[in-house]
């Protein structure tokens, strides 16, 4: 019992990382972004790059790793998405290639063999008589305090405010002088920074090569359809139910049928309340 | 037909006159090419290698003149991982490229699904990627539609469970003294043949079999798995996985310092360069390994440094030298047959006996490659400190001793 506590909070942590960006540029900006998992992998690439070719220390190559994708997606952002926002579909399009290319090009620079990125820490610790690598603690502790920090930027800052009103009437927050491109990035870069940092963090123990954002990214939209498209709240919400879910079918069933679970709850979520936990309306 | 177009269309067939009467003279001495498709997974190591060994051999033996005559040259085709894509290369390489021989193959469901197919092209098939026996006993259920097919390497998944059930018993019981044992293994049809097989080896030989269990090829946390081990109370696990993330498994075991031993069928820790690409968390890690650099025939070293120098990589993975051998395989044949009639080619291949740098290969009756002492064998590697490799088991292969995971040391 006390291991499905433990190893599902890791496991619901890094989740709520990639969904909470996920289905913040879609409350804020309208937008799927489906290269959502290559800031995945590019964290994980850029931690791999900064720590193993150019020896870097830890510590300053994770921040400048998550600092990195965060400008790129701000870039992203700027370059291909803001041109075509007007269509819900190019953006779709758009960001699948992006996908793509970042996939192809890590293949391109880096080959198909697994990459190593270091642990932030080492050893192991005994919670609760579970034995866990300190790595995996790390990666919850840093979680929740990203994401508390998320929160309280969103509901304390100015600019937070300004996400909120843009996400809740992009029109309306327009006509109050809220520069809504600038907001558009400004969360882009924050989404892309989360996943950064989840990667970062998860990439010492899982794996790290040129494919390893899809994954992610299908478990990232299972949760914001379960959790509601565009609530901060229903993708955290959503994270730890799948996450849960995953580990306790592991645990009790087998490690085969994990990847199943969030197939079935995204079918159930779309047949029982197509809005999700905590959405307002269906999203489809 | 424009004006332009008939003057562009005359200048065509006249260069190809011109070029035809020039080079019918020294044309005849020179026959075209004996072409080999390669169908693999080329954006994967296993892909990348066997092509990279193929070429070695066709360039060598290209140099000292072909075969009757005839140069060697190869076609790559991806078949990825994907057995839709891997019949489509079938298709391409013999459809539209017309080669007369075909060299490759990794995953046994897509190699299963191409077999149909090859057959239909009645082309020669040389496997050297994928492991299920399913895959040439095809050629003992139906001779005439699939006598094509033949596995160079690696050696079929019933062997290798046969063999990881002789380590079980002579190192893992009688050298090590663990007699309780799991398995686990991906989710795979190679795997799904092996393990029926290890499992009866292992109660044979008197090994306590606490669980054993299948796991998805995707699966990233293992962290499940390693405590359902741990809750068995084994003391030494198998692990079998080829497709799934080896480097996932062995961060996460070496992470949690876990309690057990393992060894198995580990396909990405046979490369040399892994135990560098986990930061050395294989260590004490032993695997089934049919690619090492290792005096198992004359040829195998000199393969091997070879390979090295030109691909300035660490070494080749298990497709590597069975790629290598099936392109001298078939030259072989073709010359003893003095022709790439595919049926006359099956009859030399049948009698091959050659010593390449897998070892001795011969082809039983259903065109497997034969696996024993004095053919193509392999031994258990383990990764010892500084990412050194020891062959830990058969005994006449022994290179080093043994070691224990740091965390277990007495």
């Amino acid at each position: 019992m006390a291991e499905i506590l433990i190893y599902g909070a890791v496991t619901s942590a890094i989740y709520a990382m990639l969904a909470v960006g996920f289905t913040l540029i879609f409350g804020v900006a309208r937008i799927l972004n489906l290269a959502h998992g290559s800031f995945y992998a590019l964290g994980a690439y850029t931690a791999y790059v900064l720590t193993t070719v150019l020896h870097l220390p830890l510590l300053p190559s994770a921040v400048l790793a998550v600092l990195f994708v965060a400008g790129f997606g701000v870039g992203l952002e700027r370059a291909l998405v803001r041109p075509l926002r007007g269509s819900q579909i190019a953006v779709l399009m758009i960001t699948l290639a992006t996908s793509l290319v970042v996939e192809q090009v890590l293949f391109l620079t880096f080959g198909s063999e697994y990459r190593n990125v270091p642990s932030l820490a080492s050893g192991k610790l005994t919670l609760l008589g579970v034995d866990i690598s300190a790595q995996r603690l790390v990666t919850l502790g840093v979680s929740v305090t990203a994401l508390s920090l998320l929160w309280l930027f969103i509901q304390r800052t100015r600019l937070g405010s300004a996400i909120l009103a843009v996400s809740q009437d992009p029109e309306a927050a327009q006509y109050m002088g809220i520069p809504s491109d600038r907001v558009f990035a400004t969360v882009m870069g924050l989404s892309a920074g989360l996943a950064a940092l989840a990667a970062v963090l998860a990439a010492p123990f899982l794996t790290v090569q040129p494919g390893m954002g899809l994954l992610p990214m299908v478990k990232a939209f299972a949760i914001v359809i379960v959790g509601g498209l565009g609530s901060i709240p229903g993708s955290i919400l959503g994270a730890l139910l799948l996450g849960y879910s995953e580990t306790i079918v592991a645990y009790l069933i087998s490690t085969s049928w994990t990847e199943l679970v969030s197939l079935v709850a995204v079918l159930l979520t779309l047949i029982l309340r197509p809005a999700g936990l905590f959405g307002k309306r269906a999203a489809f | 037909m424009t004006p332009i177009r008939r003057v562009v269309g005359s200048l065509a067939w006249l260069a190809l006159g011109a070029t035809a009467g020039l080079t019918l003279g020294p044309a005849a001495a020179q026959n075209p090419p004996i072409r080999i498709g390669v169908p693999t997974a080329i954006q994967l190591q296993v892909g990348r290698d066997t092509t990279d060994s193929m070429q070695m051999a066709v360039d060598e033996i290209n140099a000292k003149g072909g075969v009757l005559g005839r140069k060697l040259e190869l076609v790559v085709a991806d078949e990825t991982e994907n057995p839709e894509t891997g019949i489509n290369a079938i298709k391409k390489l013999t459809a539209d490229e017309k080669v007369d021989v075909l060299v490759g193959g990794y995953t046994s469901g897509v190699t299963l699904a191409q077999l149909p197919h090859i057959s239909r092209a009645k082309t020669i098939y040389l496997g050297v990627g994928a492991a299920s026996p399913s895959i040439t006993q095809r050629v003992k259920q139906d001779y005439d539609n699939y006598k094509y097919i033949f596995r160079v390497n690696p050696i079929n998944a019933a062997h290798q469970a046969r063999a990881l059930a002789d380590f079980i018993s002579g190192f893992v019981m009688a050298e090590m003294g663990l007699k309780k044992i799991a398995i686990i293994g991906e989710n795979a049809k190679w795997v799904q043949d092996l393990v029926p097989i290890l499992k009866k080896g292992a109660v044979d030989a008197g090994a306590d079999v606490r669980m054993s269990e299948f796991f998805d090829t995707q699966t990233s946390d293992f962290s499940p798995l390693l405590s359902k081990v741990k809750e068995s109370e084994a003391q030494f696990l198998v692990v079998i996985l080829s497709h799934g993330s080896s480097d996932v498994f062995v961060k996460q075991w070496y992470d949690a310092r876990f309690p057990v031993p393992i060894g198995g069928i580990d396909v990405k820790s046979m490369d040399a360069d892994f135990f560098k690409r986990v930061g050395g968390k294989s260590i004490s890690e032993i695997t089934i390994n049919g690619s090492i650099r290792a005096p198992i025939s004359p040829k195998t070293i000199p393969y091997w440094d070879a390979f090295v120098k030109k691909t300035g990589r660490g070494g080749p993975v298990y497709t590597g030298p069975g790629a290598y051998d099936a392109v001298y395989v078939y030259a072989e044949a073709v010359r003893r047959a003095k022709s790439t009639d595919p049926d006359a080619v099956i009859k030399e291949l049948e009698k091959t006996d050659y010593v390449g740098a897998l070892g001795r290969i011969q082809f039983d009756d259903t065109h497997d490659v034969k696996a024993g002492p004095g053919l193509v064998s392999f031994g258990f590697v383990q990764w010892q400190d500084k990412g050194e490799r020891a062959i830990v088991w058969p005994k006449e292969m022994r290179s080093g001793k043994a070691i224990l995971p740091p965390w277990l040391k007495k």
